[in-house]
This record gives structure tokens, C-alpha cells and sequence, in this order.
């Protein structure tokens, strides 16, 4: 299945988009993929101690893979898959997604480990709170994360960062509620490991069965936070290219323009 | 001839003759002291005391009459013949060399009744030559270095020569010309003889010659060297500007041109600095060459073809991809944590044609991919480009794909990454690029099979070096790729490393990992787009990672001709002459590597050429030297296959005359300086009657000892002049 022939066919049948994606989700089993689609971008979902997933949640992940085919070049795939911390699955891939809107299971030694694994050969973890009003999501994962990686502070992301460029110019983060104006971060040297949002980015694009929004969002608000989920798929994809120097002089003009 | 000497018998050893002189001494030391201080001097006493002593000395050293016959035979006399190539430059209508072998003849007859030894001189040790009617004067070398043989003559054991002939035109390379006096004594003067030189020429031809190629400091590929050249211009040409050029030799195609300049020429000598930019790392043949005037009698010299060693401080990477992808994440994350590599990068992160951003341009972070700046103004810039699932159609690329060819067949570096939009998906069959690719692309509709499956090695990928690292990672694990391009059979002389386990390309598995050779450049095809799994995946895990990275450093290391990545080291022995000896190539195998050993020689030019072959079997550790008659002047590039493994490169520069045909003029100044500083005489092939006969040679022939007296003489004499001296004593009352 290439990218255009994926377009077309969510095109068709983009109404029921969440709702094929909420039946798609599944634990992560690998399936048969077209020539080309390997490497293609997939949000999967990381398991906590069995909890089941939120199906609306679930569809925004699969809306997130859509509008990254939609506005770029980049391909990726539609179907959303879960995948626990203590799997070697969870080494296929390296980008997964871990959300929720209450506290988290303290993650038992094999997980911790497993976690730590896939962050230390180069993958990356996107932490979003679905309920940052609450917050005991993003607590209980800060506290995990110390088990995972005890030497890596979370500090937040600078405005410079090449996550706020890296498709869309953008100037601060944004999801289903407004949040703070910073991401935070554990990284490697300039590379992000794991990324945390208290911002609902995922929420924002969660979809109902019969596809409407899931979550009323201002649509302003909604299309930024989409531009933050494709920003944050190309980071996941290109890393740090667009910090290139050949990129760099226009895009200091563009930004300068745009905050005018 | 007799001659007679007194000296000490031979059978008293040394102490017994000084304790005897010492005694003798400290007698003579008493008596004296005796006689100034008594008031009525006693000189009987005095002098038995004397004779007592010395009698008793003698009777202990016992003296001795030598009476020797010598004879006189004539002097030992050396003849340095100057061997250098320098002296097969033409004179006239014969050779230095030709003239010098006839000044031998002359000097050997001249000095008829001495004893001559006639000794080829060039660089290395002194060679005996023998001098028949018909014997010709072999040259060797490229240097003519007088002291270090007048050195070795001064170090050898025998006798020393009375005297030393050289036969040259005085173009050394050392001593050097311009040496004062005391320095030139030292230089040649070790014998400590005189030394008497022949000129074999003394006309000066006409002649304009590149003298001397200098480099400031060292390649590094991609920037500027300055390369500076001496002209000389000898003789009555009319000589005040001489353009040079300097071009570089490469394979298959036309040789490219560096720089030119002009020399402005002033007392017979001018230079010019040109500024070169080699983009190759590696030897590198270089071609510099002047336009002559007319009238040149020596066009030999005229270019010189030497090897420039061109170093590396990083490697340049073009790097396109089509779509970003985790492939893409994977390779990009490898180049940018490399120090070595300095990579530009452009991703297509949105099709105009088709994707909705939703945003005016100025809110995206999207710059226009500037192809022609890229293909037109900057590839030569790079040393190697990655082009990765980007269609050339789509992206524009197909007007620039010859351009990308030339640049491959110039000695840059390719590399297609598969993908759906690579090799036949990305609509490269059948466009210039697909003819340097070391794989055909069948130009199918179906371009790429998505069937998943595990690439598995072939002989040639269980050899070569460059995935050594990898297999010593995973051993021979590779993790299952999702599809792959099709791809057909590998050209010849491609070398396939991975190969489909199902999948058929003309009768044999499908190439997945091919190595090619195009001109002076090398290409890599791989038909997949998983190789991020080596990075990133549950093998990867096993290894930390580290396979991905073992991989694309064995790749693009081999595309970079990194030695650590050939199967074997090729390097010529000495020196490559036309019309010299036979060229010797060394091949070094690396450790490990097994099989045939087969070379191809082939010059460098635009033209095809049929190489020159050797067959070496076995699979020896030991090197290999391979002996090539009759190279021409020119570039030539040799390239050793081991086994099945991709061949080794190496590209050399055989020259016409080299460095000692570089100055033609002869030196007869310094031929006369040498004569003077060391007491001998200087002369042309005229005057070799003029030269000096040394003083004969005495040999001791016979040699007869007798005592002067026999012992028992000496003792009573010494017993008697003592009982004189004890009665004198005696009666002077001293006892």
C-alpha cells in the first residue's frame, strides 16, 4: 500500500476513520506490511499492567498517522497497535506512546527494564496526560521514568528546539487544553528520549465512532495541536535535520515573519 | 729493493721492555743525581753506571737487525662510472652513457699499469662493472649520489686506492652544486686521495624541462593545494614564458584540468604556483606539463606523471530521500553521529502535487529543494551521494542524472538505498545513472515485491572485508526485510554480497547488496528499505545497536576506499620508468583472506584498454610481487581481486626519465670543484691522457731478522761494566 493509495482510501472512507481504528486496536502483533510501509511512522500504544485503552483515545492515534499522510510526504500506518513495556515487541518500532488519564501501575522490574532497553538503542517515548487538570497521570510516569533512566533529569523543551520547526513553525505547544507553554524532555545530547505533554495532544485528535471530535476543542486550538502532532512525527522520523544549516537562514526569516 | 731496520726481538713482550726502559731511566736518573751533588766528581763511576744499565737493558730486549726486500707494483686506482638514468639523456648523436663507457675504456687504458677497478655508481652500493669491447654501460637509478660512494669506498676493508676516477656529467645529486669548498672536501674527500673527474659532456642542450614539482604541505581532498613548478629552459631557446598545465588522470574518461599558469622564465629558470583542488581521497595520477618551445632537443622532460597521495579529513555526503521514513531516521542518526562525516541533507517532507499542510508557506518550516543548485554548482563537492526512495521523475532529478553519472565516473561515490520510489520504481531503469549501477533494473510494472524475507550472504559477502564488521556482529543473522526492489543480475565485474533467498534474476538469486565499479568511482545498490531493523529491532538489541552502524561503516568505508575494507593492499616496488626495468607490483593480502589472486593492470585513459592480467594461485599469506615489462609513461591503475572479494585499487604514475631527466643540464663546474677541493685533476673525454699516474705501490717481498749480538754477549758485558762499577764505587768509598 503506498502513500497515495492510502490517501485515497481514507479519503473514501474518512468518516469512519476512528471507528476502523478503534477496531484495529489491538495488542501489537505484527502483520503483513506492504513494501515501503516498514519503516512508515506508527504511533503504538504502551500497555500499563494490562489496563485496557480508551477506544476514542485510540482513534486519535490513528487520526494523527492520517493527517501526517494528508499534509506531508511522510508515510505511515493507520492501523494502531499496543505494545507492553516488558515485550520485545516493544524493540520493533521506535516510537510509542504512553497515555492516560489517571495514575499509572508502578511498572514491575521486567518492564523497567524493557523500557529502558528501548530508550537506550534510540527509541522514542511520547508521554501525554489526558487529564493534565488532574495531573496524577503525568506524576505517577515522571515517577516510573526516574526507575527507567534514574540519571536523566526531565527538563523542558527550549522554544529553539527543532520539534517547534521540524514541519510547522510553531511557538509553543499545544493539545486538547492549552497547558503549559513548554514541553518537557529527558534527552541525549541534543536528541529528545522521552517527550512529555501535559497538554491532551492526543485527545485533541480523538474521533467518535460516527466521527465526530471526541473532545469540543476550539478549532484554532485543534489545527495547532495537529501541527504539534505532525511536527512531532517528523522529529520521530527525520530527527534533527531540519536544524541543518541549509535550512537554517530561512527559517529564522520565516519565523521572525511569523511572530510578527 | 732492500732496506735495512733495527728493532726489538720478537719473542720480549711489550711489559718486559718498558719495566725494562723504566729501570734504565731511573739509573740513569740516580747517577746523574749523584755526580751534581758530590763535590769531586766521580765520572768513572758515573759512566760504568751508565754502560751497566743499558747493557742490562739490552740484555733484556735483545735488539735485532730487519733486512727486508720490497718490490713496487703499480697503484690501486677506482673508476666511478656515473650509472644514473640522467646519463642516458642523448648527446649529440649518441648518449651520456654511451660516452661514459668510452671514457672507461680510455681511463682503464691510460692507467694500464695500474691497478684499476672500475665501479658503477647511482643510488645503493658500488656495482663492479666489467668493460668488454662490446660491453655496454647499463643505467640504474634515478639518483647519483658521488659521496655516499666514495664513502663506501673509504669504509671497505683492503687496501686503499692511490687515486679515483669519475667518469659523469656532474649533475649529482650529491654533492650538491653549490657547496663551498671545505663542505665539498668533506663531502668527497673521505679517502683522503686525490679524486680525478672526466666530463662526458660539457654543451649544455637545448632543453626546456619541468625540474621540480612541489606540494605545500598535504592533499586532503577537497581543498586547495598549492602546487608549485620549476621550469628550466637551457641552451639557446628563446624561452621567457612557459605556460604549464597540470591535469589529473582518471579511468574511462577524459582527464580532468586542474590548473594552468605561466612561468616567467629568468636566468633559465622561473616558476609558477597553481592552485589544484582534488576531490578524491587515494593516489591520485597527476599529469604536469609544459608547452615547449621550439627548438626543444629533449621533449621526454617536457611532462613529468607523478602520484599525489590525497588524504581525507572528512567525508562529504550528499544524502536524498525521497520520503522521511524510519530507514531514512535510521541512516540519518548514523552520518550525523559519525565526526567524520559531514552530510547535507534534503528530505522531501511534502509533495506539492498532492499534500494539503493546511498553512501558507511562511508558517511551514519548508525550503525549496534546490536541485539544479545541488546537481549543477556543488556535486563535485561531495564525495559520495545516497539517494534513498526518491523518484526521479517526481523530484526533478532526471535531467541531472548523466550529470550524476560523470560525477560517479570522476571518482565519486553512489549509493541507491531501496525503497518504492527507488531503481525501477523511482524511474531510474534505462537513464544514464542505471548504466553505473552495479545492477541491471528490469523495467518491469511491477517494480518492487513486498513479500517479506531474510537476505542471505553469498560466497563473495562470507569474504569481503566490508561486511566483516557486521558478520562479526550477527554472525551470518540478517533480520527479515520487508520487500524489495526487483533488481536484475549484476554487471560484470560487480560484486554481489546479499542475495534473495527465492527470488531470481536471470538464473541466479536476486542481488540485494551489490559493489561496483564505474570509471574512477565506485556504486552500491540495496534493493531494501529495512535495514533500520540492524538499528533498531529485537536482534538489534543483542547488539546494542551496533549493527546498523557496522553495516553502513563497512558501506560507505568501501565506497571511501578506506584500506580497512579491501581485500588487499597493492603498492609498486621502486620506481615505474619507461624503458626501465620491469615494473614490480607487492600485493599484501589482509589477514584472512583466501583464495586466487588475480591482477589487472590498465592505463588510465578515456579509451577502454585491454588490461593487462596475472593469475597468482594458491591463497599464500605471503606478498605477492608481480613483475610488469614494458609500461609506457602515463597513469595506470591496478586492481587486485582476491578470492571472491571486491578488488583492491591502486593508481600509480610511470614516468619517462623521472626525476633525473628533469635538469639535462650537465655540470662540469662542479666536476672541476670536486678536482680541486680533493687535489686531482679535471678533464673532458680529450684529455684523459692528462691525468695523473699515482705513485707505485711497494710490496714487501722478503724479510730477514738477525740479533745484533748474541744474548750471552749482552749479559757478560752487562756483568762485567757492573763489577767495573762496584770496584769504582769501591774505591771512592761509596760502599
Amino acid at each position: 500500500l503506498n502513500r497515495r493509495d492510502a490517501l485515497c482510501s481514507i479519503t473514501r472512507g474518512a468518516v469512519a476513520c476512528g471507528v476502523a481504528a478503534y477496531g484495529a486496536l489491538t495488542t501489537f502483533a505484527p502483520r503483513a506490511l506492504g513494501f515501503g510501509q516498514d519503516g512508515a511512522f506508527h504511533p503504538r500504544v504502551l500497555q500499563n499492567a494490562g489496563r485496557p485503552l480508551d477506544g476514542a483515545y485510540a482513534g486519535g492515534l490513528s487520526r494523527w498517522s492520517w493527517e501526517l499522510i494528508r499534509r506531508t510526504s511522510a508515510p505511515a500506518r493507520l492501523t494502531v497497535g499496543s505494545v507492553a513495556a516488558d515485550s520485545t515487541e516493544l524493540l520493533a518500532e521506535p516510537f510509542t506512546v504512553w497515555f492516560g488519564a489517571e495514575a499509572v501501575a508502578p511498572l514491575s522490574d521486567p518492564e523497567v527494564r524493557g523500557l529502558r532497553t528501548y530508550l537506550n538503542l534510540g527509541g522514542v517515548l511520547f508521554v501525554d496526560d489526558s487529564a493534565p487538570e488532574v495531573g496524577s497521570f503525568g506524576r505517577s510516569v515522571r515517577q516510573e521514568l526516574q526507575r527507567v533512566l534514574p540519571e536523566s533529569p526531565i527538563v523542558p523543551v527550549p522554544d529553539q528546539h527543532v520539534l517547534y520547526k521540524s514541519y510547522y513553525l510553531l511557538d509553543s505547544p499545544v493539545g486538547r487544553v492549552e497547558g503549559p507553554s513548554q514541553l518537557e524532555a529527558i534527552s541525549s545530547g541534543k536528541m529528545l528520549r522521552v517527550l512529555l505533554s501535559s497538554h491532551d495532544l492526543v485527545g485533541a485528535m480523538a474521533q467518535q465512532r460516527g466521527g465526530g471530535w471526541t473532545f469540543p476543542v476550539e478549532p484554532r486550538q485543534r489545527e495547532r495541536a495537529m501541527r504539534l502532532a505532525v511536527n512531532l512525527a517528523m522529529y520521530v522520523l527525520c530527527l534533527d535535520y531540519k536544524d541543518d544549516q541549509v535550512h537554517a537562514e530561512e527559517l529564522m526569516r520565516r519565523r521572525g515573519r511569523v511572530r510578527r | 729493493m732492500t732496506t735495512k731496520t733495527w728493532a726489538i726481538t720478537d719473542d720480549v713482550a711489550g711489559w718486559v721492555v718498558v719495566v725494562a726502559a723504566i729501570l734504565l731511566l731511573a739509573a740513569i736518573v740516580l747517577l746523574v743525581h749523584e755526580l751534581s751533588s758530590r763535590r769531586q766528581k766521580s765520572w768513572l763511576i758515573f759512566a760504568s753506571g751508565l754502560l751497566a744499565a743499558a747493557c742490562v737493558a739490552l740484555a733484556a730486549v735483545r735488539p735485532v737487525v730487519v733486512e727486508a726486500q720490497a718490490n713496487l707494483v703499480g697503484p690501486r686506482v677506482v673508476v666511478l662510472a656515473d650509472q644514473s638514468r640522467r646519463m642516458k639523456l642523448p648527446y649529440e648523436s649518441t648518449t651520456r652513457l654511451d660516452r661514459a663507457g668510452e671514457a672507461l675504456r680510455r681511463v682503464v687504458d691510460h692507467f694500464a699499469n695500474a691497478r684499476s677497478s672500475v665501479m658503477g655508481f647511482s643510488e645503493g652500493p658500488l656495482e663492479p662493472l666489467s668493460l668488454g669491447p662490446d660491453a655496454k654501460l647499463a643505467s640504474r637509478g634515478s639518483r647519483s649520489d658521488l659521496s655516499a660512494a666514495i664513502r663506501e669506498l673509504a669504509s671497505a676493508a683492503g687496501e686503499r686506492p692511490r687515486a679515483v676516477v669519475v667518469v659523469s656529467d656532474g649533475r649529482f645529486s650529491r654533492p650538491l652544486g653549490d657547496l663551498e669548498d671545505p663542505a665539498l672536501r668533506e663531502a668527497v674527500g673521505a679517502l683522503g686521495v686525490p679524486v680525478h673527474t672526466v666530463s662526458v659532456a660539457d654543451e649544455t642542450p637545448n632543453d626546456s624541462s619541468i625540474r621540480g614539482v612541489r606540494a605545500a604541505g598535504v592533499a586532503v581532498a577537497h581543498q586547495p593545494l598549492a602546487v608549485t613548478v620549476e621550469v628550466g629552459c637551457a641552451g639557446e631557446l628563446d624561452c621567457a614564458r612557459i605556460p604549464v598545465r597540470i591535469r589529473e588522470l582518471r579511468d574511462g574518461v577524459a582527464p580532468a584540468e586542474l590548473a594552468t599558469g605561466v612561468a616567467e622564465i629568468k636566468d633559465g629558470v622561473g616558476t609558477v604556483e597553481l592552485e589544484i583542488t582534488l576531490d578524491r581521497a587515494g593516489g591520485r595520477v597527476l599529469e604536469i606539463s609544459l608547452e615547449a618551445p621550439s627548438g626543444d632537443q629533449i621533449p621526454e622532460n617536457d611532462t613529468r606523471h607523478m602520484t599525489f597521495v590525497v588524504a581525507r579529513d572528512r567525508i562529504r555526503l550528499l544524502h536524498l530521500a525521497g520520503r522521511p521514513t524510519y530507514d531514512v531516521r535510521a541512516l540519518r542518526r548514523w552520518l550525523k553521529s559519525d565526526e567524520s562525516v559531514d552530510v547535507v541533507a534534503f528530505f522531501i517532507l511534502r509533495d506539492s502535487d498532492g499534500d494539503e499542510p493546511g498553512a501558507p508557506s511562511f508558517e511551514l518550516a519548508l525550503i525549496h529543494f534546490p536541485v539544479d543548485e545541488l546537481f549543477t554548482e556543488h556535486l563535485r563537492s561531495f564525495d559520495a551521494v545516497i539517494l534513498q526512495d526518491i523518484d526521479a521523475v517526481r523530484y526533478r532529478l532526471t535531467g541531472y542524472l548523466a550529470r550524476l553519472a560523470a560525477y560517479v565516473e570522476l571518482g565519486g561515490g553512489l549509493i541507491m538505498v531501496g525503497g518504492p520510489s527507488s531503481f525501477a520504481g523511482g524511474n531510474y531503469a534505462g537513464t544514464p545513472l542505471d548504466s553505473i549501477l552495479p545492477v541491471e533494473q528490469p523495467q518491469d510494472d511491477k517494480p518492487f515485491d513486498s513479500k517479506a524475507f531474510v537476505p542471505r550472504y553469498t560466497e563473495a559477502g562470507r569474504a569481503a572485508e566490508v561486511t566483516r564488521p557486521i558478520r562479526e556482529l550477527l554472525g551470518e543473522q540478517l533480520p527479515e526485510m520487508v520487500g524489495t526492489n526487483f533488481l536484475g543480475q549484476a554487471r560484470p565485474g560487480a560484486i554481489v554480497l546479499w542475495e534473495h533467498p527465492e527470488l531470481q534474476a536471470a538464473g541466479k538469486n536476486m542481488p540485494v547488496l551489490a559493489l561496483g565499479e564505474a570509471g574512477d568511482g565506485r556504486t552500491i545498490a540495496l534493493s531494501v528499505d529495512s535495514t533500520h531493523r540492524l538499528a533498531f529491532s529485537p536482534m538489534a538489541a543483542t547488539v546494542a545497536g551496533r549493527a546498523y552502524g557496522a553495516l553502513w561503516d563497512g558501506l560507505l568505508g568501501w565506497l571511501m576506499r578506506d584500506p580497512r575494507y579491501e581485500a588487499a593492499r597493492v603498492e609498486v616496488v621502486g620506481e615505474c620508468i619507461e624503458g626501465e626495468t620491469d615494473t614490480t607490483l607487492r600485493v599484501t593480502r589482509l589477514p584472512g583472506m583466501r583464495g586466487a589472486l588475480e591482477l589487472s593492470l590498465a592505463p588510465l585513459t578515456q579509451a577502454a584498454s585491454e588490461p593487462i592480467v596475472r593469475l597468482i594461485p594458491g591463497d599464500s599469506v605471503e606478498p605477492v610481487e608481480i613483475r610488469v615489462p614494458g609500461l609506457k609513461a602515463g597513469g595506470y591503475t591496478a586492481k587486485a581481486r582476491i578470492g571472491e572479494a571486491p578488488p583492491s585499487r591502486h593508481d600509480f604514475a610511470c614516468e619517462r626519465g623521472g626525476v633525473a631527466w628533469a635538469d639535462s643540464r650537465p655540470d662540469r663546474p662542479r666536476l672541476d670543484a670536486i678536482a680541486r677541493v680533493t687535489g686531482g685533476t679535471s678533464v673532458g673525454l680529450d684529455g684523459i691522457d692528462e691525468l695523473p699516474m699515482p705513485d707505485a705501490t711497494r710490496v714487501a717481498a722478503q724479510r730477514e731478522v738477525a740479533p745484533v749480538a748474541p744474548p750471552w754477549v749482552w749479559t757478560l758485558a752487562a756483568a762485567v761494566l757492573l763489577g767495573v762499577h762496584w770496584v769504582a764505587r769501591r774505591n771512592s768509598g761509596l760502599l
